[in-house]
């Protein structure tokens, strides 16, 4: 009997053992992945784009090699990003080092989850803030003088052509003096010449930042005005800008086919001779099957006042900056900084564009990037800022809830389901109005 | 009542026993389950602050928000549709199935296998290859019939189309279920009727049909529920800017969008409150026709 009682004794002591040793199990990779620092001292990054991960991984082992700890860049797709982030920064599980956007870094800011950077770089005279893009600068300090993040890069916006289609069809190649309306002929020509089968132009509600934002910059409006506390876009200058898109979605991919496909799938399907594309996915056109064919020109400038020229102000480009930040509760912090501060040297910064990862996050170190790619021409990047204007992404509090609304129906999803229709347009953009305008009042 | 008896000295040493080995997964119900389910309802009546700090309580207002809002309750009505899709067919289908393949011909085990399959799948997975079956411009359903359907992004088929993926999904799953079932029938009823002279379809009617009823009824019951709580076929076929999204999207689809896309914990937590007591509301409506439809031995 004393034996049967030990045995279920030892019986039991093993299951709960076991079930101990599941739940450690299944715990530990997530404190890989998402844990300030494993006991090997290894910095964990994380960034949602799989394009950029061999480069990143390259300067971070420069770092290491300056007998600093191993970093492990691992890549969590965008919508899991930001996801696992959230939860992470809930339940006290952060990366050590992450990149930060500007749709939500200010929440992240303000309930102080990342680590404050001013004493390290006030301390560090490597470190000088006015050599990065003063937008992304301003994004990532709060309103207190708090800095969470330095600039990893910038971005920029371009058209992206297929020159195959464009031989085919008889149509000259786009050029940097391009306006919208010489986009709008050309993609005529090619939607009308191939009796559908081949589009000269793609363009959905969600090519935003990449797409119609610019439009409406270019006719004198703003998306988000400078303060972040609301919007042109319902005015009249917006409205011409939208109007502009309207008229391009008249000989464009239907919704439909962009909805199903993508934009970025239909270019590289040939189905598409035309699309805006940002820098940040030059490495997917370049390293597509038919990249000899692709050419990039400057983005098209808005030709507001009718005159036949570009003139200040009617071209745009939007640009981003991610944030190279730190966890709060980083287990490390001293290394993060250094890691940080690496990553945003002039050194890595011009590596990082020589490499063809993106442009650098520091002004005048994104030379190298123009050539980063043999055999495709990607200065159309760099030359917009000199002959163009930039304006900063634009972003609110809480930007998402504004941003997929305009996307969908009861906004822009009407208008181009109606290309044909100027009066939906119109009232598109009156809706976008009222949008951004709620969602600004519930922030 | 029974009279509470006193315990024996064996059998409190069983009962002690007894939770001891239910221990382990009484704690993990509790952590992973009924905690996140009473913090819902609390987040529920709360304007919630980010990362799960500073909640506010605000009383019924997220409630009287959803009530009035008209996404709330269309979506409510697409997932009735899609239930109304995924269960009777998946169901009817998995049946004949179940019943040929439960005879005692050559290759069963091969079919079995086949129909089994898509429950091996990942749901994210089927759902990527379906949504290239069904792409408009170069998708193989087009191609083959040489039509320009627009599948998924027609407000008027897309319900349909994303239910037949539901269906294609379940069907193997009901059919083992079925098969397991329709092995507890006695044989000799079989006989008897084919003495009488009962051809094959008045016996599948006769005998098959309500012997099987109780599987046919947990079936239906567990696929009415699971299907009321569908989310990743909406979520992975259709894009965010797809026309049809408004009329397929389901209700765990607008939760997941107001909770995790837009950081608004409280409304999203009400939504999926509202879901509870409907899918509540409906199986006790299935439990009472329990009693009349289903025949117990």
């Amino acid at each position: 009997m004393k034996i049967k009682k030990l045995l279920v004794a030892m019986l039991c002591v093993a299951m709960v053992g076991m079930f101990a040793a599941c739940g450690g199990g299944s715990s530990e990779p997530a404190q890989d992945s998402s844990g300030g620092g494993d006991a090997s001292g290894a910095i964990t990054v994380n960034i949602w784009d799989a394009n950029q991960q061999e480069g990143i991984q390259q300067i971070c082992n420069d770092w290491t090699a300056l007998g600093n700890p191993e970093v492990k860049v691992e890549v969590i797709d965008w919508d899991n990003y930001w996801t696992l982030l959230e939860a992470g920064a809930s339940g006290g599980q952060m990366p050590d080092v992450f990149w930060c956007h500007s749709n939500t870094v200010q929440m992240y800011m303000e309930n102080d989850l990342l680590l404050k950077l001013n004493d390290y770089i006030d301390a560090d005279d490597t470190v000088d803030m006015s050599k990065y893009y003063e937008g992304i600068v301003k994004l990532y300090t709060r309103s207190d003088g708090n800095i969470y993040a330095l600039p990893k890069d910038h971005d920029t916006i371009a058209l992206l052509y297929n020159k195959a289609i464009f031989d085919q069809y008889g149509v000259e190649y786009p050029t940097d003096d391009w306006s919208w309306d010489d986009v709008y002929e050309a993609a005529k020509k090619i939607t009308e010449a191939s009796g559908g089968d081949v589009y000269g132009y793609a363009l959905n509600t969600s090519n935003n930042q990449d797409g119609w934002y610019n439009f409406v910059y270019d006719y004198g409006a703003q998306v988000i005005t400078d303060d972040h506390k609301g919007t042109t876009i319902g005015s009249d200058a917006g409205k011409a800008g939208m109007e502009m898109v309207r008229k391009i979605l008249t000989v464009a991919a239907p919704q439909g086919v962009v909805a199903e496909t993508g934009t970025d799938s239909l270019f590289q399907s040939g189905k598409v001779a035309m699309i805006t594309q940002g820098s940040w996915m030059i490495n997917s056109f370049y390293t597509a099957e038919n990249h000899a064919d692709y050419a990039w020109a400057m983005i098209p400038y808005g030709d507001a006042n009718g005159n036949g020229q570009c003139d200040d102000g009617e071209r745009w480009s939007a640009y981003n900056g991610l944030g190279w930040a730190a966890a709060a509760s980083v287990a490390n912090p001293d290394a993060c900084y250094s890691l940080i501060a690496y990553l945003c040297s002039e050194e890595a910064q011009k590596k990082q564009a020589e490499l063809g990862v993106t442009m650098a996050g520091m002004m005048g170190m994104s030379d190298a990037f123009a050539g980063a790619f043999e055999g495709m021409d990607v200065s159309a990047f760099t030359r917009v800022e000199e002959e163009g204007s930039l304006y900063f992404r634009p972003y609110t509090r809480n930007t998402t809830v504004w941003e997929d609304a305009l996307q969908q129906a009861g906004a822009f999803l009407d208008a181009w389901q109606n290309p044909n229709d100027p009066a939906v347009m119109a009232t598109a953009c009156d809706n976008a109005q009222q949008i951004i305008e709620n969602a600004i009042a519930n922030e | 009542m029974k009279e509470k008896k006193k315990m024996t000295a064996k059998e409190k040493n069983e009962a002690m026993w007894g939770y001891l080995f239910v221990t382990p997964t009484i704690l993990g119900l509790i952590i992973l389950n009924f905690y996140p389910a009473i913090d819902t309802v609390i987040q529920s009546f709360c304007k919630t602050g980010d990362f799960g700090k500073g909640n506010v309580f605000v009383g019924l207002a997220n409630y009287q928000r959803a009530l009035a809002d008209p996404e709330i309750w269309q979506s409510l009505l697409n997932t009735i549709k899609y239930a109304i899709i995924e269960v009777p067919f998946g169901v009817i289908i998995a049946l004949i199935l179940a019943v040929f393949l439960n005879k005692k011909l050559k290759g069963t085990s091969f079919f079995r296998t086949v129909f089994f399959l898509p429950m091996v799948c990942a749901p994210a997975a089927v759902a990527m290859v379906w949504k290239w079956l069904y792409n408009q411009q170069f998708g193989l359903l087009n191609n083959i019939f040489h039509t320009s359907v627009a599948w998924i992004s027609d407000p008027k088929i897309a319900w349909v189309s994303i239910g037949i993926i539901g269906v294609w999904s379940i069907i193997g799953y009901n059919m083992v279920l079925f098969i397991s079932g329709l092995q507890e029938i006695p044989g000799d009823y079989y006989e008897a009727a084919e003495i009488d002279g009962a051809t094959g379809i008045r016996q599948f009617f006769d005998i098959t049909v309500p012997l099987l009823s109780p599987t046919t009824f947990f079936i239906v019951q567990t696929r009415v529920i699971g299907a009321l709580t569908i989310f990743d076929l909406m979520f992975m076929v259709m894009d965010k800017t797809n026309l049809a999204l408004q009329k397929v999207e389901s209700a765990v689809y607008v939760f997941y969008n107001y909770a995790f896309t837009q950081g608004n914990k409280g409304y999203g937590a009400a939504i999926v409150m509202i879901l509870v007591v409907f899918i509540m509301i409906v199986t006790v409506i299935m439990q009472r026709a329990e009693k009349r439809f289903v025949f117990y031995n």
